[in-house]
């Protein structure tokens, strides 16, 4: 089954004559690790925001085509439903973090969908292990490093338990660290069997990628 | 001391501001002013280290308190100069009371930062305000910091690339205030919208209510110290 | 004398964490100096502890032979350019092509000239198509170009560059590597925080690494 599927997408802002995205197709397998490259400003946060479903939800403009994920249009999914299927992972940590501590933050997610408590608390434990921050449970975020913060968004994310999951530039901000230990948990996320799709430019953060998509002119 | 509930702390605070803004006088706000500190001191607060950080705004109260005081000319005359009359009691008196007053919100600010913004918006939710409202203040609360680190960035780099705020004539002031606030609003707007995103994608609306991981009870502990606070002030009431 | 010299400074955080303890350093100008280490470990502290944007707390900075707390930050602004790690904090204005030319325009100088070079930055730096953008809509990249360039504009001697390669791809980075080499032929030193490996190799005379207050080769 397809985890995405992306058909005839276009999009342009509101107050803009140039489309953003024109006519693109591609489809991504469930467990594949795909990596979307292109130069800046031709719209690869622009797709990953299509692909979430934050467009149209929550940036408007003009957009015709369709995004699948797993079979159903994105259009028709309710919230609850999106993101407990997608999770995406923005390039700047400071403001994907906003709670006085982890727990706090990790709990956010699961709290929003009504989870109960002692299952919130069973995927903070296991979450906290799987990213090797268990003793920074009662930390401000704040006091990270930039690569620790991202390392509590995508496990801010992975609360939710998404199939998909899209990164968007994560790595921008990041020191080689900091790059190394993101890298092993999206690694430890893929032997897991997600579905991962990452836009980045720089060919050292896709290494792990099975395949690799063009966008724009190439 | 810090296991005591957000609500209770946010009861004491209420309860404080309330008497200082029914009172007028002097003796009595120094009283009230007086028990905020007591507990503040009591929550381990350290008030110097935050009158220092604070002594750009403390500096602009006692101006404001000073200038309101010159304004005032009902009263008896304290200083004179030739016919001119610089300040009359009243004057002080007036200023002196919204010194107190301010320096009474200060303090109850800081006895409530001693619970974290997560355990604020509990208690606010706990006492049935609408989650989205709770977490609009918790919002504000953390990009406070960010916002103040902004603003002094944005001030250094105007001024290294050359242009003097001190120095500026003041028809061209209002064109550098421009320039500088105009990206901060813009630059406030971008990242509220990154974090609407975020949240949004962490599914933040998706259903009317919202369970909560973290649980606050009130202790006996907090019990007795609201009925203490209510006393207090009940006491205070009569015997002004 | 053609050296930034910090001699035996010392600075701590308001919460009282020490990060220099008679700390010294020696910058030649003319050379490119790569700053490394740790995040949090100080690195944007020492860049603004030269520029004079906050001051030690003991001992002396000269910037060229001039005591740096003589000189107001209108004055360092004209010999170093600072581009800080958030470029969003130094872009003002309602247009890019009004970023590059205000300040000068507003200090006085000659408009027809100022457009003029501003007109070359924008060349150089591929901003052409967004001249009349505003600055505060345009991508991470592209912000981050619009800084370095604005800085550009009064011709200072040394550069100060906070992380420029953060959210640059590789065409872009290159675009600013044939830049920092133009900028290497007319001597102009710099001191660059950066983490990007090949970025390092490629512009480097001398990397040196911050960790605990201290410097390392």
């Amino acid at each position: 089954m397809k985890a995405v599927e992306v058909k005839n997408l276009s999009f342009k802002y509101n107050n803009s004559e140039d489309y953003v995205l024109e006519d693109v197709n591609f489809s991504v397998n469930s467990g594949e690790t795909v990596a979307i490259i292109g130069q800046s400003g031709c719209g690869k946060s622009t797709l990953c925001n299509c692909i979430s479903g934050l467009i149209p939800r929550v940036y408007t403009g003009h957009l015709s085509g369709e995004v699948l994920i797993y079979g159903e249009n994105i259009k028709n999914l309710s919230i609850a439903d999106t993101v407990t299927r997608i999770g995406i992972i923005f390039q700047n940590p400071s403001t994907q973090l906003f709670s006085p501590t982890i727990e706090d933050e990790l709990a956010f997610g699961p709290e929003n969908l009504c989870v109960d408590r002692d299952e919130i608390g069973i995927r903070i434990e296991k979450i906290l292990k799987t990213i090797n921050m268990e003793k920074y449970r009662y930390d401000n975020p704040n006091n990270l490093s930039g690569g620790q913060q991202q390392l509590i968004a995508i496990a801010s994310v992975l609360m939710l338990n998404p199939a998909i999951l899209i990164c968007d530039e994560i790595m921008s901000w990041i020191d080689d660290e900091g790059k190394e230990i993101i890298m092993n948990v999206l690694l430890k996320l893929k032997e897991d069997g997600k579905t991962i799709i990452m836009v980045d430019h720089e060919l050292e953060n896709i290494k792990i990628s099975d395949r690799i998509i063009y966008l724009g002119g190439q | 001391m810090n296991d005591i509930d957000p609500r209770t702390k946010l009861i004491q605070v209420l309860i404080l501001s309330t008497l200082a803004l029914i009172y007028n006088k002097l003796s009595l706000l120094s009283l009230i002013l007086l028990a905020a500190i007591v507990i503040a001191l009591l929550n381990r607060i350290n008030l110097l280290s935050i009158l220092i950080r604070l002594k750009r705004l403390v500096k602009m109260i006692i101006l404001i308190a000073l200038i309101q005081s010159l304004l005032t000319k009902t009263g008896n005359p304290i200083f004179r100069i030739g016919n001119f009359t610089l300040l009359t009691d009243y004057g002080l008196i007036k200023s002196l009371e919204f010194i107190l007053r301010l320096g009474i919100i200060i303090v109850s600010a800081a006895i409530i930062t001693t619970s974290s913004s997560r355990e604020i918006i509990q208690g606010l939710i706990q006492w049935h305000c609408p989650y989205e409202i709770a977490f609009m203040v918790s919002v504000a609360i953390r990009f406070l910091p960010i916002f103040k680190e902004e603003m002094t960035d944005m001030i250094t780099a105007i001024q290294l690339r050359g242009i003097d705020l001190h120095k500026v004539k003041f028809n061209k002031k209002i064109q550098v205030y421009k320039y500088i606030l105009t990206p901060i609003t813009i630059n406030s707007v971008i990242k509220a919208k990154e974090l609407a995103a975020a949240m949004e994608m962490r599914g933040f609306r998706a259903y009317p209510q919202r369970t909560s991981y973290m649980v606050l009870k009130m202790q006996a502990f907090d019990y007795i110290i609201i009925g203490l606070s209510i006393a207090a002030a009940f006491l205070f009431f009569t015997f002004q | 004398m053609n050296n930034i010299d910090i001699n035996n400074i010392s600075y701590e955080y308001h919460r009282g964490r020490q990060i220099f303890n008679n700390f010294s350093l020696q910058l030649k100008n003319g050379e490119t100096t790569f700053l490394t280490g740790c995040n949090g470990c100080g690195k944007t502290t020492l860049t603004k502890l030269i520029m004079g944007i906050i001051k030690p707390t003991s001992g002396e900075i000269k910037i060229f032979g001039k005591r740096a707390d003589s000189l107001s930050l209108g004055s360092m602004g004209e010999i170093i350019g600072y581009v800080f790690q958030y470029p969003e904090r130094q872009l003002f204005s309602s247009s890019v092509m009004d970023e590059l030319t205000f300040p000068l325009i507003f200090k006085g100088y000659n408009k027809i000239e100022t457009f003029e070079k501003a007109k070359d930055l924008l060349k150089i730096f591929d901003l052409e198509k967004v001249k009349n953008s505003y600055p505060s809509l345009l991508s991470y990249g592209e912000k981050r170009r619009l800084a370095i360039a604005s800085v550009l504009m009064v011709v200072p001697k040394y550069l100060i560059l906070d992380e420029p390669t953060a959210s640059l791809d590789n065409h872009r980075i290159d675009a600013l590597s044939d830049v920092l080499i133009e900028l290497k032929n007319r001597k102009i030193g710099m001191l660059i925080i950066s983490h990007n490996k090949t970025f390092i190799e490629k512009h480097k005379d001398r990397v040196i690494k911050l960790e605990g207050g201290q410097i390392y080769e």
